[in-house]
């Protein structure tokens, strides 16, 4: 299989996931008990009429989708209606306009309030991933030269213990002890600050980020540090790696040149995987921190039961996570001359 | 390499389950992770007997109650309505590892019933399921779970539902894999010829060689699902009136611990959740390693020092080339250490020279120290080995105690090494050219990259590869031209010697034939002296000056090649003939020896091939026979030979 | 090791970063952050529906009248009103020169048009109720908003209140529904700067208020995820006032030299309630009712049994820490005049419980510690729910579990998501027993209204209760003129459905505020609400010279 047919692939099954992920998204909200019209005119001091002119505004008066007016409770309707005049078809056509519907709670278009958040989620998932992958490659590479040492259980306890923190918890321990110490106790930045110099600004940001990031990496650190110890004592184990000792290589070109890129493979792989998992730890870390990113944003929209924001927020973080494995396979091939061929 | 038959593998166990035992009981972090688990499992069976106070009473609780600080009564302190912290936390365990147990029974029924259909019919059915475990696998499971748990009812048992449902997809894909494996082996095989039921194959064949990979699994899916749990405790989506850790934490956040400094509420819980995933972590990890054992050492690890002994009385060794000594090896002794076992002796006392242009014949069966005895020259041994006496001399310089930095000059330079098996000597991420040019790019003065590039496309034309494959991978060469590119590597910094630890295995005689001839034909082009490592004493005959015969690490004969054709001495030897076809008589019967070469760390008190020998005799069971030296060289370890 | 270098470049990070904002810090302006756990839904005042956009709205428009912290309503647009002897005609001056944020004048027009809106806008989900009795409004050369209602009421300025002024030329060209209305130009004390949707809202002072300027230059809100982070960000300073936090909380603080800790009835009353499902069949509603309540609960006295068995000092001592008051009845005593003072509370008394019901034919005759209903068909076993949301709620739960066992009954505790709270509360009256709440108007009448017989099909009775004399005096009061008759039937109202133990009232919370009394001063501190963001507060505070 040449690279193309590879690279089409990827890029195929991607498109289809994400298509699964699009229906399931949507079905998911009408299938499970809790009537989202309920929701969004849950106060009971709300007039009759006013409930109806929310549920046309909301599109909740349209049959789901042909045969079906509504899931839960199963009731059948008309099979004949226009299938662009459903529930179903109008947000898959939303969709493609880029419209993820509007918010019950705060009645604003669903992709603004992610557009504002998905680049505060951005930039914290990727300092904690950047720097947790540095530090705990640079751990797992000391930890696994120095095998069967103390440094080496001691970094091997170490990375499990991190492991089996609860995310939450360790991020409530270091905004606790953090604000004790005249760390900022929640949120992106300090409010009201907008007009201040931009170096300002950036140095109240980073400095808003250290606990959030920080937990980041104890929690992920852990696990990078044992794949790429155990990866790393896979490939250092290997024929070619002797190969490079006779050869005279020194101990440091051998890590270099020859266990590195090997070694990194799983990483790579691990890091499309984790990605899902980050976003776990992202709706804990930024419900600890205020951090007004994506998985706050399922927080809140948990609390609030609102449907469209959540449902949105879902549908963005399954097509990230889905294109972000799809550029980790794509590495992957480049990484591994063998991908392409096999 | 060899290394993984020099290290001693464990031995093989009375029962399954003894044996298990005794290698997982070695494993000192698995053992604490058991201890954990234990622990902590007891004390959530016992949740009533060992809690002092009902964790749901409020009796007696006032509002001087709330958070009071750890004391005589309350080991842990009071929690946010001034229930007892330790109660909460031993009543805590027990849902907890319900949740956990349950959820991951769940995944891994569902992820393992995925994985065995998928890897034992295959065709559409699993690439349906697995395209489908991929899908799963991709969408993040925590806002998944979320959105499902707060759309239905929070008690325990969805919870447990919900987790135990999304939490299948990585069983699926490690069962699957392992079903693959376990379906083509010969008793499954068998069972379908004799036409077993595939349900009666899958249950009776299948399932119990999946079970412990689906067991090591399961154990990390419980603490998955216990993370999962507290999480969803913590959003404030669990059932609040049944107490696990998550809950507790999820009252202590929501209801100001933190404000006012109550730390135990917020840290008996959380060091609850962090017990059990650590003990099961640790327990899980350490099964896997028994199942799969791996080496935990590498070639990296610094060696063991060199034992410095003189190298004593040494025999007389190869007379017979008159050309200068390049290699002189005295007595050289090599030793594997094993935890709580005695060393075992891989090589002993061996001494041989190597003179310019000559080509020197290893033989020995598998397991006589035939590599280690090359590592050993290099001091390439892996870490548990050490050279435990003797000397190596290259050109005067002793290289098993020469430094690090002499060394590194010499490797590759001096002596080069056609390593067995190409295709894993050779690097898979780096292009062949690439990885010929860094050897000589460490040890030969270049002009420029052009020179080197010419040199690269000179050596690989040299051996008959053709410049274009010079930026392709390994895994883009045939067998024989992989063997042919690690020759070219061999003698890229063009060395004094080169040692061919079996360069041909594993290829086919016609690509064995052309690999040997174009040896031959640079070794006498380039007037290279060649250690030529085999059991093949036909190519030896027909290529070597000389031949060193070993025997359960020790010298059985040492000769020139003519002496030791047709006068043999020592019975291994003769036997060693008699399993190889003789061109000149083809009416002779082949015999292979019966037995197998000693184990190492389980050396024969005498000689080494006694239990072997069709001549042994008593003096052979209880004494190591002396090398005799028997003119022009030839050296013969035997009693025979004191026998008139 | 490496852990702790990356670390320390982290601390010296976040020291650049401190030291920058003290060098800036000399030439600010006097900044008043302020904590709470909220963000305001929207902008938008006519689709707003949670407290955290009215106090916003309060700081940023102006209404005709301005509710102060005794619970008296002071005008505030107007500089004078008259009524028209049938009651029905209220005619307002408004002041002159008032301007919007934007230096555009505000006028008899702008109010007419703001009052048009939010009654003909359907989608608003409050405003028909405060606009109900709105006939005519019109607009006179004079700078007067004449009001004709369609039948006299007693609490025309709790009905408009809410009713913030909207610049017309603003929101004449946007859609009153879809409006985000992010710049919020209003005419209020404070001026919007910036909003971020759960980050904060950021307000300066309007120096041209007609009211006086505030004292401070900016207010900033700040939305934190949790209550408890809000105590840790006043103890650390880096807010000058919280607007709540956990009750546990309260005695650290208050032993904090720097901070002032004032608990008090909340501005918004607040009740927490225990609504007992007691629906009659005859009364169950025709489309949506399933009506599945326990029938032992439709007997007075077992909820009467119930009431007795109830220690509500100790739910507030443990789920309070005692800053809560007992309750009576839905009218909270934050109410003021309206609540009714003089009902003496059912004591906590186990023994006469137990009594009522062995008196009552309610005898546990198997022997399981459950008591059963006369005919022993059913046990006394109650479904009791309350919204997950609630972190108190299952405490409560726990504790009342306890507390009625004592008595023979049973309950079986689960927590529900609000929605299916709320589709199993009402109408559909398929519960027992619901923990839940709710937020008053300053006005009685909301509350009382929740009571009555017409509100069963609509949803908005939780109980099911019925009783003719109560709708009969409901129906009175709402449009009774003379305030002490109308507090009068508001009080015997209160009497009927205590009597009947239409819901068991655990307590009335209170509000638990703090403030930096090394920062700021002049709070109002001295009535009987407590509210420290309220306008009528911020614009009096100063910093502490």
């Amino acid at each position: 299989m040449n690279r193309y047919r590879y690279l089409l692939q990827k890029t195929g099954w991607a498109l289809l996931t994400i298509l699964f992920v699009l229906v399931l998204n949507f079905f998911l909200f009408r299938i499970l008990p809790g009537d989202p019209a309920r929701a969004l005119t849950r106060d009971p001091r709300m007039k009759a009429e006013a409930r109806e002119i929310l549920r046309v505004r909301f599109g909740l008066d349209k049959p789901v989708i042909n045969c079906f007016e509504t899931l839960t409770p199963l009731k059948l309707g008309d099979c004949r209606v226009n299938p662009l005049d459903t529930q179903f078809f109008i947000y898959i056509k939303n969709l493609l306009q880029g419209e993820l519907g509007i918010s019950y709670k705060t009645n604003r278009p669903v992709a603004d309030i992610l557009a504002e958040r998905l680049w505060n989620t951005v930039l914290l998932i990727g300092a904690g991933q950047i720097l947790s992958i540095v530090v705990g490659v640079a751990f797992g590479v000391f930890a696994a030269w120095k095998a069967r040492t103390a440094i080496d259980y001691g970094a091997l306890i170490t990375g499990l213990v991190a492991w089996s923190l609860p995310t939450f918890w360790l991020g409530i321990i270091l905004l606790f002890w953090g604000s004790t110490q005249g760390f900022p106790i929640g949120g992106k930045a300090t409010p009201g600050t907008g007009a201040y110099p931009l170096l300002y600004q950036i140095g109240d940001v980073a400095n808003h980020m250290i606990l959030p990031t920080l937990t980041y990496i104890i929690v992920y650190m852990g696990e990078y540090m044992l794949v790429m110890r155990s990866s790393l004592l896979d490939v250092l184990a290997e024929d070619y790696i002797l190969t490079a000792k006779a050869k005279g290589l020194s101990a440091f070109q051998i890590l270099k040149d020859h266990a590195m890129k090997n070694a990194m493979l799983p990483i790579v792989t691990l890091i499309a995987i984790n990605l899902g998992f980050t976003v776990a730890g992202a709706v804990q870390i930024e419900a600890v921190f205020s951090w007004p990113g994506l998985g706050g944003a399922i927080f809140e929209a948990v609390e609030s039961r609102d449907y469209p924001l959540l449902q949105g927020t879902f549908l963005l973080i399954a097509v990230s996570v889905i294109l972000a494995n799809l550029i980790a396979d794509l590495t992957y091939s480049y990484l591994d001359p063998r991908v392409q061929t096999e | 390499m060899a290394i993984q038959e020099l290290e001693l593998k464990p031995a093989v166990p009375a029962s399954p389950l003894s044996g298990f035992w005794n290698v997982f009981r070695k494993n000192r972090l698995a053992i604490a992770g058991l201890a954990m688990l234990v622990v902590i499992v007891i004390a959530a069976i016992f949740a009533d007997v060992i809690a002092p106070y009902d964790p749901r009473s409020y009796a007696g609780i006032g509002a001087g109650d709330i958070y009071q600080p750890p004391s005589a009564q309350h080991w842990f302190g009071t929690d946010d309505a001034g229930k007892d912290v330790f109660s909460g936390f031993i009543y805590g365990a027990r849902n907890s590892l319900i949740v956990g147990f349950f959820a991951a029974f769940i995944s891994i029924f569902i992820g393992g019933t995925f994985g065995i259909i998928a890897g034992f019919y295959g065709g559409r059915i699993e690439t349906f399921l697995m395209r489908f475990t991929d899908t799963m696998l991709v969408i993040p499971d925590l806002p998944l779970i979320v959105i499902f748990v707060a759309l239905t009812e929070p008690s325990l048992w969805n919870i447990i539902l919900v987790i135990g449902l999304l939490g299948w997809t990585t069983t699926a894909r490690i069962v699957r894999s392992q079903t693959l494996a376990v379906k083509s082996r010969k008793f499954v095989l068998r069972a379908r010829a004799i036409g077993a039921g595939n349900r009666h194959i899958i249950v009776h064949h299948i399932l119990p060689l999946v079970m412990p990979i689906l067991v090591v699994n399961a154990i990390l899916v419980i603490s998955l699902a216990i993370l999962s749990e507290s999480t969803l405790a913590f959003l404030g989506l669990s059932d609040p009136l049944a107490i696990s850790w998550g809950q507790m934490l999820n009252f202590a956040f929501g209801r100001g611990a933190m404000s006012v400094g109550a730390w135990w509420a917020l840290v008996a819980p959380g060091f609850g959740i962090v017990w059990v995933v650590l003990a099961l972590t640790l327990l899980g990890n350490g099964l896997e390693q028994v199942l799969n054992p791996r080496l935990e050492a590498h070639h990296l690890m610094p060696g063991q020092p060199t034992v410095q002994k003189e190298a004593g009385e040494v025999p007389a060794r190869g007379a017979f080339v008159k050309t200068p000594v390049i290699l002189d090896v005295q007595n050289l002794s090599v030793e594997y250490i094993n935890e709580g076992k005695p060393p075992a002796r891989a090589v002993q006392n061996v001494s041989f020279q190597l003179h310019e242009g000559e080509m020197m014949g290893l033989v020995g069966e598998s397991g006589c120290g035939k590599t280690t005895l090359m590592l050993a020259v290099n001091r390439l041994l892996p870490a548990a080995g050490q050279i435990v006496g003797g000397k190596a001399l290259f050109n005067g310089i002793d290289l098993t105690t020469a430094s690090d930095e002499e060394l590194a000059d010499l490797r590759w330079s001096g002596i080069s090494i056609i390593f067995q098996g190409a295709m894993n000597a050779l690097n898979p991420v780096r292009t062949v050219g690439d990885q010929i040019a860094e050897a000589i790019r460490k040890h030969m003065p270049i002009e420029n990259e052009a020179a080197l590039d010419s040199r690269v496309t000179e050596l690989l034309e040299l051996v008959g590869i053709s410049a274009e494959h010079k930026n392709h991978y390994p895994h883009q060469y045939s067998g024989g031209m992989r063997q042919r590119a690690m020759i070219a590597m061999a003698l890229s910094c063009s060395p004094q010697v080169v040692i061919a630890d079996e360069p041909t295995t594993a290829l086919d005689v016609m690509i064995q034939a052309q690999i040997l001839e174009l040896l031959d034909d640079l070794r006498r082009k380039l007037g290279l002296a060649v250690i030529f490592v085999t059991h093949d004493l036909g190519v030896v005959a027909e290529m070597c000056d000389t031949v060193l015969v070993m025997y359960g690490g020790m010298t059985a004969e040492y000769a020139d090649v003519d002496t030791i054709y047709n006068q043999p001495r020592h019975p291994y030897t003769q036997e060693l003939l008699k399993a190889f076809p003789d061109l000149s008589n083809p009416e002779k019967r082949l015999s292979s020896i019966p037995g197998y070469p000693p184990k190492l760390d389980a050396l024969p008190p005498g000689c080494r091939f006694a239990p072997r020998c069709p001549l042994a005799f008593d003096r052979c069971k209880t004494e190591l026979p002396r090398l005799h030296e028997l003119g022009s060289g030839h050296v013969v370890g035997c009693h025979l030979l004191e026998r008139p | 090791m490496k852990l702790t270098v990356k670390f320390v470049v982290l601390l010296t990070i976040a020291a650049l970063a401190l030291s920058a904002c003290g060098a800036l810090g000399q030439s600010q302006p006097v900044v008043m952050r302020i904590g709470w756990a909220g963000s305001p839904d929207t902008l938008n005042p006519g689709a707003a529906v949670l407290t955290e956009a009215y106090t916003i709205f309060a700081l940023v428009y102006d209404a005709m009248y301005q509710l102060q912290l005794d619970g008296t309503f002071k005008l505030n647009l107007a500089e004078s009103v008259s009524v028209s002897d049938d009651g029905l005609v209220y005619t307002y001056k408004i002041r002159d020169g008032v301007k919007f944020h934007d230096g555009q004048p505000l006028t008899a027009e702008d109010v007419v048009f703001s009052y048009l809106l939010y009654q003909n806008t359907e989608g608003y989900p409050w405003m028909g109720n405060y606009t109900t009795y709105f006939e005519k409004i019109e607009a006179t050369p004079n700078n007067e908003v004449v009001i004709t209602l369609s039948e006299p009421i007693p609490n025309i300025d709790a009905q408009l209140v809410f009713l913030y002024v909207l610049p017309k030329h603003i929101w004449e060209n946007e859609d009153p529904l879809e409006f985000e209305n992010v710049a919020a130009v209003g005419s209020g004390p404070f001026k919007m700067v910036e909003y971020k949707p759960n980050e904060f809202v950021h307000l300066a002072k309007n120096p041209d208020y007609f009211g006086g300027a505030p004292k401070v230059d900016e207010v900033i809100f700040q939305t934190f995820e949790s209550q408890d982070a809000l105590v840790q960000a006043i103890k650390t300073g880096q807010v000058d006032m919280i607007t709540e936090m956990p009750a546990t909380a309260v005695e650290t603080l208050k032993q904090d030299p720097n901070i002032e800790v004032v608990t008090g009835a909340p501005f918004a009353p607040s009740v927490t309630d225990v609504i007992i499902n007691q629906v009659l069949p005859e009364n169950c509603p025709p489309e949506d009712g399933l009506c599945t309540g326990h029938p032992a609960l439709l007997d007075r006295n077992v909820r009467l049994a119930l009431a007795h068995a109830t220690d509500k000092q100790k739910i507030i001592d443990v789920v309070l820490l005692g800053y809560g008051t007992p309750g009576t009845t839905l009218i909270p005593d934050g109410l003021g005049i309206w609540y009714n003072s003089s009902i003496k509370d059912y004591p906590y008394d186990v023994a006469k419980a137990n009594q009522i019901l062995d008196d009552a034919g309610y005898k546990d005759v198997n022997g399981d510690g459950i008591r059963e209903t006369p005919d022993g068909s059913r046990s006394l076993t109650f479904r009791i729910n309350w919204p997950s949301d609630s972190i108190d709620s299952p405490r409560l739960a726990e504790l009342l579990s306890e507390m009625w066992g004592q008595v023979g009954v049973k309950l079986e505790a689960q927590a529900l998501d609000p929605d299916t709270l709320t589709s199993v509360c009402c109408p559909a009256f398929d519960f027992d027993i619901i923990i839940w709440g709710w937020g008053s108007d300053p006005d009685p009448n909301l509350l009382l209204s929740v009571m009555t017989t017409d509100e069963i099909p609509t949803g908005s009775s939780e109980t099911g209760y019925s009783n003719p004399e109560y709708d009969d005096l409901y129906r009175q009061q709402a449009s009774e003129l003379n305030l002490e008759k109308r507090r009068a039937l508001v009080w015997k109202m209160q009497e009927i459905v205590f009597n009947d133990v239409v819901y068991i009232i655990p307590y009335y919370e209170q509000n638990v505020q703090a403030f930096r009394k090394d920062r700021f001063t002049g709070f109002i501190l001295d009535q009987p609400k407590v509210e420290l963001s309220d306008v009528t507060s911020l614009i009096r505070v100063e910093p502490v010279r």
